[in-house]
């Protein structure tokens, strides 16, 4: 298959960012910074609906990678790196923080992302009805499956940097994808055949 | 490589090279899938919708105001560069090392006596403190196990003190008032009684309730002291408040009041009072209504007050604005902060959590 080449350049662009920035320049530090903000802290809001406590352990993984900058590799993409970091430092804080407060009162943490259609780019109705049918299929998965399928198709990460961040082995990456796969196909065409019978009745 | 020829709508749906064409476009994808279309014909109404879903289908995101993030930028460079300077500083300073280290011994020295001094002058304000203060005899109950210990009050409330706290009340209460004195976390649920309010005393925190459940979390050894509401008001002042008899002898909730969902954490140091919503609000327990937080082709002004009313949440929006926002939309399933983000987003508006309070901004839906 054909290589990726966008996304081949951004990520150039992000080592060779990392690359400067451990070389201790501060303003190659101030764009990695800037370009991978978003990014993390979309990310740390799936796990928690604290900006605060977002934009703050987000500030720490730098702050930490910068303290550690001689020590660090050259060759790691930074993107998994970074999203791996912040997703420790958020867990640790937030088990720190379910017992300052009132454990009774938090429901269970955890990845969560909700997928949406954005019906303005769709122009038959129908594929409206897809959209929603998708996204509501996509709401419907176990958190860790929705975790891995953010990663490999909304965030372009690769199976072994998804098993970094999570924190799992890559074998276990896959069949995450596998058996959401599997279940969206199942769901899926239950869809075709409605959406057809609908067509056929209208 | 003419895999994409049997490709259905859901194959393209999830496949990285036709997604990165539909999102990130480079002059290479396009002239390949240009190419493609011209030699498959046939496929071009699914390639279509296949785009179109790509483009629609997106995990929600939260809003992240341009101003936020670049203060948030220049405050992690703004740290390194101080840190840059003291290291700086600090490698002058090697040069007098001799004489920093007698200055330093003398530094400790003068701290020792400060505190000394601090701890025989000053009345340090702790439960233990506050307990012999009092002038009625109290029960104390500690709580050593593991599990969080339920205490019934004279007048019918309820204490769930966690373990390693403890808490001293009398066995009546006095006619005016009720007050009870903790050291470490219990969740109260309190008996309601206009005419007897009801006082927790927690190190320099004081919450005074009329009826109300809530938590306060006050250990000794922690720099903060914070109390969180279940259900009804509190009102929590600080000792060191110069209105405190005003407050405490007033038949209403005077000071910070704060309600369902919200907390007040004071940090002990600097005796600064913060309001916030706590991390995840829940709906308030009324059984008058139940919420389906089914939408039709409802004003989202209605939205936001139906949210106001279910979390109990100041939600402040421009009324004339978000009259003119109708969403359909189904929110059961989800936290408050997903339904605020589901809904913003359709409205094309953000919001902002300031002072326990939720405030929305948005130019309306004129030009949506």
């Amino acid at each position: 298959m054909k290589m990726i080449t966008s996304n081949i350049q951004q990520e150039e662009r992000e080592i060779a960012l990392w690359r400067e920035m451990l070389a201790g320049n501060v303003a190659p530090f101030e764009s990695l910074i800037d370009v991978t903000y978003d990014l993390l802290f979309q990310y740390g809001n799936k796990f928690c609906r604290d900006r605060e406590l977002i934009k703050d352990c987000i500030q720490d993984v730098f702050l930490e990678i910068w303290e550690k900058k001689g020590s660090l590799n050259h060759n790691i993409p930074p993107k998994a790196y970074l999203l791996a970091s912040l997703r420790r430092r958020l867990h640790r804080m937030m088990q720190k923080n379910r017992m300052l407060f009132l454990d009774h009162l938090l429901p269970d943490e955890g990845f969560d992302i909700a997928f949406h259609a954005e019906h303005q780019f769709i122009q038959t109705e129908n594929d409206q009805q897809i959209a929603s049918r998708i996204t509501h299929m996509l709401n419907g998965l176990p958190k860790r499956q929705r975790e891995a399928i953010y990663l490999k198709f909304f965030q372009d990460m690769d199976r072994d940097e998804i098993a970094a961040i999570m924190e799992i082995h890559p074998q276990s990456v896959s069949n995450l994808l596998q058996t959401a796969f599997k279940f969206l196909k199942t769901q899926w065409r239950s869809i075709v055949s409605l959406l057809l019978f609908l067509r056929f009745v209208a | 490589m003419d895999q994409y020829h049997n490709f259905t709508l859901e194959d393209f749906l999830w496949d990285p090279f036709f997604r990165n064409w539909v999102l990130k476009p480079t002059r290479e994808d396009e002239e390949y899938w240009q190419n493609w279309l011209t030699a498959n014909p046939e496929k071009t109404g699914t390639v279509r919708s296949a785009r179109e879903l790509v483009l629609s289908i997106a995990p929600l995101q939260a809003p992240l105001p341009q101003t936020e993030k670049e203060n948030a930028i220049r405050q992690i460079v703004g740290n390194i560069k101080n840190e840059e300077e003291l290291d700086e500083t600090a490698s002058k300073l090697r040069l007098f090392q001799p004489l920093m280290s007698i200055a330093a011994v003398l530094i400790v020295i003068a701290g020792l006596s400060w505190t000394f001094w601090t701890v025989n002058h000053k009345q340090e304000i702790n439960y233990e403190a506050l307990v012999s203060a009092t002038a009625t005899p109290l029960i104390e109950k500690t709580n050593q196990d593991k599990e969080p210990l339920l205490i019934k009050l004279a007048d019918g409330s309820i204490v769930k003190l966690d373990p390693g706290s403890k808490v001293s009340y009398p066995a009546k209460f006095e006619p005016g008032k009720r007050e009870v004195y903790l050291s470490g976390k219990a969740f109260f649920d309190i008996a309601k009684d206009p005419s007897r309010p009801f006082f927790v005393y927690a190190n320099e925190v004081i919450t005074k309730v009329l009826g109300t459940s809530f938590t306060v979390r006050s250990f000794t050894d922690e720099k903060e002291v914070s109390v969180a509401v279940k259900t009804g008001r509190v009102a929590v002042f600080t000792r060191k408040d110069p209105e405190i008899n005003e407050k405490k002898d007033s038949r209403e909730l005077t000071g910070v009041v704060i309600e369902p969902n919200q907390q007040i954490v004071f940090v002990r140091e600097s005796i600064k009072m913060t309001k916030s919503l706590i991390p995840s609000p829940e709906l308030i327990d009324n059984n008058v209504t139940t919420y389906d937080f089914e939408f039709d082709e409802t004003p989202v002004s209605h939205v936001f007050s139906e949210l106001q009313k279910a979390y109990g949440i100041e939600i402040i929006f421009d009324k004339n604005i978000m009259n003119e926002c109708p969403i359909t939309a189904k929110l059961s399933e989800m936290t408050l902060y997903e339904k605020l983000d589901l809904v913003c987003k359709a409205v094309g508006a953000s919001y902002e959590l300031i002072d326990g309070r939720i405030i929305v901004e948005g130019k309306g839906c004129k030009n949506i």
